[in-house]
């Protein structure tokens, strides 16, 4: 009669189970959060790459910016350009319309980040620019 | 360590009194507390056997939970019934406790040879009848001797107890440890794959720091996210209001004179803009959901905007 008692064993099995239980709940939130967070971060570093090679890749702004400029549309144009570490700057007195709608055009359809623009009408034909573009 | 060491044993009996027992006893169970037949079937095995007894019984035994033994005698079964119930109060009533019970037999497997009567107690005897061992009242047979275990040598007849066989049929107490059983191993199944899925899931979300070249913390690229989404918006709007600007229909006489940003300010001066026109180019910018200052100027005005 030396048996265990089955309430003691299945009270044992209820507890484990219990335990179990609890154990898998916490490890499935834990799961839910990890899932949660590799979303949110997989969509962050999308985003940011994205975002990151139109308004941080210095390299390939600095390149295309210059590509612009040499353009043989701007060369007879007096444009003043100076490139710093992380600016372009551009100044003439007196530009071409032709070459203001080139050169805008090329400016604002890019992803540059402009911080400056001053364009005022001198004549029909002419008018005086100043553009800053950051990177 | 029981195996060589004999134990005292004990015939139990409703009707006999006992000393408290403090150690190991054996008990021979009196045919007082259990039903005997013996009977020819036509099955082999004990196995097939014990699934007729509910039956076989069902006449004479009273309402209540049995549980059934039955062993081969010749071609003949003895088998038995008995009220577990019954004899766990019997034990208690006579105050023997159940961890000191080592094997609990029945009279009929551990008695067998007996050439007369023997007496149990003031009122009673056993005595075996073709085969079967009978309890008798003392006054039918005169010649009698004492119930004697010290020399026994215990059958391998020994019977289980079921102690919850009146609450719970041991079958389903085995359903519900088997299910109890089946739902340890699943959930238990369900927790590795868990935790082995996010420990994977953990180290993509590692990797996708490595990939993607970011800042140690999610909180420095939300900052970096941030300040290039704000990059991307203003620069969205600049683009946005020169395109309204320009697509304006001026009149032959009028003219964009002006056009500057800086520190998210857009200002654009007309000239040659009358009042009327004025009126007809705010009502346009208005139309295209932008906010803006109007500065009239010697020969238009002047807008200012706010990106």
């Amino acid at each position: 009669m030396n048996r265990i008692n089955p309430l003691y064993i299945g009270l044992s099995l209820v507890v484990l189970l219990s335990f179990i239980s609890y154990k898998l709940n916490m490890v499935t939130n834990e799961y839910d959060v990890a899932k949660s967070e590799y979303k949110e971060t997989l969509a962050l570093a999308n985003e940011l790459k994205s975002l990151k090679n139109v308004y941080g890749d210095k390299k390939r702004v600095k390149k295309s910016l210059q590509k612009i400029l040499n353009h043989s549309s701007l060369r007879v144009s007096e444009i003043n350009k100076s490139f710093t570490k992380s600016t372009l700057k551009i100044d003439a007195k007196t530009i071409d319309v032709k070459a203001l709608n080139f050169l805008m055009g090329k400016l604002l359809n890019g992803t540059y980040q402009i911080t400056n623009i001053k364009i005022k009408k001198l004549s029909d034909l002419r008018v005086s620019l100043e553009l800053e573009i950051k990177w | 360590m029981q195996f060589n060491k004999k134990l005292p044993t004990i015939f139990l009996d409703s009707n006999s009194e006992y000393e408290l027992v403090d150690s190991k006893v054996n008990i021979v169970l009196s045919p007082s507390l259990y039903w005997v037949k013996k009977i020819s079937l036509p099955v082999k095995s004990v196995r097939d056997t014990l699934k007729l007894l509910p039956s076989i019984f069902e006449d004479i035994l009273p309402d209540g939970n049995y549980s059934y033994y039955a062993y081969k005698n010749g071609d003949e079964f003895i088998v038995f019934a008995y009220n577990d119930k019954f004899i766990l109060d019997t034990i208690s009533q006579k105050g023997i406790s159940l961890s000191n019970i080592s094997n609990i037999y029945f009279a009929q497997t551990e008695i067998t040879n007996l050439e007369s009567a023997i007496k149990i107690d003031e009122k009673q005897s056993i005595y075996i009848k073709d085969d079967i061992l009978i309890l008798i009242p003392c006054c039918w047979i005169e010649e009698k001797s004492e119930l004697d275990f010290s020399d026994i040598k215990h059958s391998k007849h020994k019977i289980t107890i079921h102690q919850f066989g009146h609450i719970v049929e041991t079958k389903s107490l085995y359903k519900i440890g088997a299910i109890l059983v089946v739902m340890i191993l699943l959930l238990s199944s369900e927790y590795f794959i868990t935790s082995y899925k996010s420990s994977n899931i953990i180290s993509a979300k590692d990797e996708i720091f490595q990939n993607y070249k970011l800042k140690s913390t999610t909180f420095q690229n939300k900052a970096l996210l941030k300040k290039y989404k704000n990059i991307d918006t203003l620069q969205t709007k600049i683009r946005e209001y020169i395109s309204y600007i320009l697509k304006l229909k001026l009149q032959k006489a009028e003219r964009i004179s002006f056009i500057s940003f800086k520190n998210k300010k857009m200002l654009i001066s007309f000239s040659g803009v009358s009042k009327s026109r004025e009126d007809v180019i705010k009502k346009t910018l208005t139309s295209k959901g932008i906010n803006f200052k109007v500065k009239p100027t010697k020969d238009g005005m002047k807008i200012e905007v706010s990106l």
